[in-house]
């Protein structure tokens, strides 16, 4: 294994490590309640699932495909609103997904 | 042990099965990518065992193959991780007063993108924050981007070429998930800070790279939450 893989991996997993974990050590945020920093981390979950689901979905939309994500994320949606469960909407809308693009080719 | 509605270790992984699902075959194609970029095996999976951050690994062998400086390459994968500090906090403020982070020294470490979403949505749905749930929930996706990447790494280009549509939908995982977890979640007062997060993520995406979108979706639609609150 090359040294410069071995560094850069360990350099750049501790920051990682330490981005996830100090900030739940130090209490970061805590007793902000009502504060605006309580305010932000309490938006920053939707808003960070929001920016992910766009981030995720660009690809598709670029790609200019209509049936197979239209498909996909009707699924979602349906099963969501049938069942209310994360684990099957989201098979549900890669088997959907999988059918229209089968479909399309 | 579930009587409270807590959120068990077993209950962890089963929710942690459609991210799983979604890190293996992006994993496999990181495995592919390296060691077609002339990366060994073990190396392949030691930047997945130690970096475990998706896009920031697909970046680090173009950063390494091109030759780029150690401090370069490293302040650069660093700062696309930078979002990752607001997770632990958001997570502990959701969970509530009391919330057990004694071993957070080690699940913290599967607190990916997606992990952090789900654990969110098992609150929202009523589940109470358990350091169990959380081990749970981030045990198999990490084992997933593992052995992912060790798989796609011994099966070598093209390993799923022959299965075009079994890769279609392995792709439309994630979003998948994103999509569910944010109907998981959905509120009314969370519309304003949904859309301009979404819409801060196209812009920013458009205008600079898709990290910046990132970045700049979370940060824009936590503001908004702010000056949304603020004035009611």
């Amino acid at each position: 294994m090359r040294w410069e893989v071995l560094a850069l991996a360990l350099i750049v997993g501790a920051a990682n490590w330490g981005f996830r974990y100090l900030p739940i050590r130090f209490g970061l945020g805590s007793g902000a309640e009502g504060g605006m920093l309580g305010r932000f981390l309490a938006s920053v979950g939707p808003a960070a699932i929001a920016t992910l689901f766009v981030a995720s979905s660009l690809p598709f939309v670029a790609g200019g495909a209509v049936l197979a994500p239209g498909l996909g994320t009707a699924a979602v949606v349906a099963v969501w609103l049938w069942r209310r469960s994360v684990v099957l909407a989201t098979l549900a809308g890669a088997v959907a997904y999988a059918a229209g693009v089968a479909l399309a080719g | 042990m579930d009587a409270q509605g807590e959120e068990t270790f077993t209950a962890g992984l089963i929710t942690a099965l459609p991210i799983g699902l979604g890190y293996f075959p992006i994993a496999f194609a990181f495995g592919v990518a390296a060691t077609g970029a002339g990366f060994s095996g073990w190396e392949a999976a030691a930047l997945s065992v130690i970096i475990y951050a998706g896009a920031s690994q697909f970046l680090a062998l173009a950063l390494l193959t091109s030759g780029a400086a150690l401090p370069v390459a490293a302040f650069t994968l660093i700062a696309m991780n930078l979002r990752h500090v607001l997770y632990g906090p958001a997570l502990m403020k959701a969970a509530g007063e009391g919330a057990g982070k004694r071993h957070a020294w080690a699940w913290a470490w599967g607190l990916t993108d997606e992990v952090f979403g789900a654990a969110l949505g098992e609150i929202a749905r009523g589940k109470r924050f358990s350091e169990a749930g959380m081990f749970g929930l981030g045990l198999l996706p990490y084992a997933a981007w593992v052995g992912g990447t060790v798989a796609g790494a011994l099966a070598g280009g093209g390993a799923l070429d022959g299965w075009p549509v079994l890769e279609a939908g392995l792709s439309f995982l994630l979003p998948a998930l994103f999509l569910a977890l944010l109907l998981s979640i959905l509120t009314r007062p969370q519309m304003p800070v949904i859309a301009v997060a979404g819409l801060a993520c196209v812009g920013g995406t458009m205008a600079v790279s898709a990290t910046a979108g990132i970045l700049g979706g979370m940060v824009a639609g936590a503001l908004a939450g702010v000056v949304r609150r603020g004035r009611g």
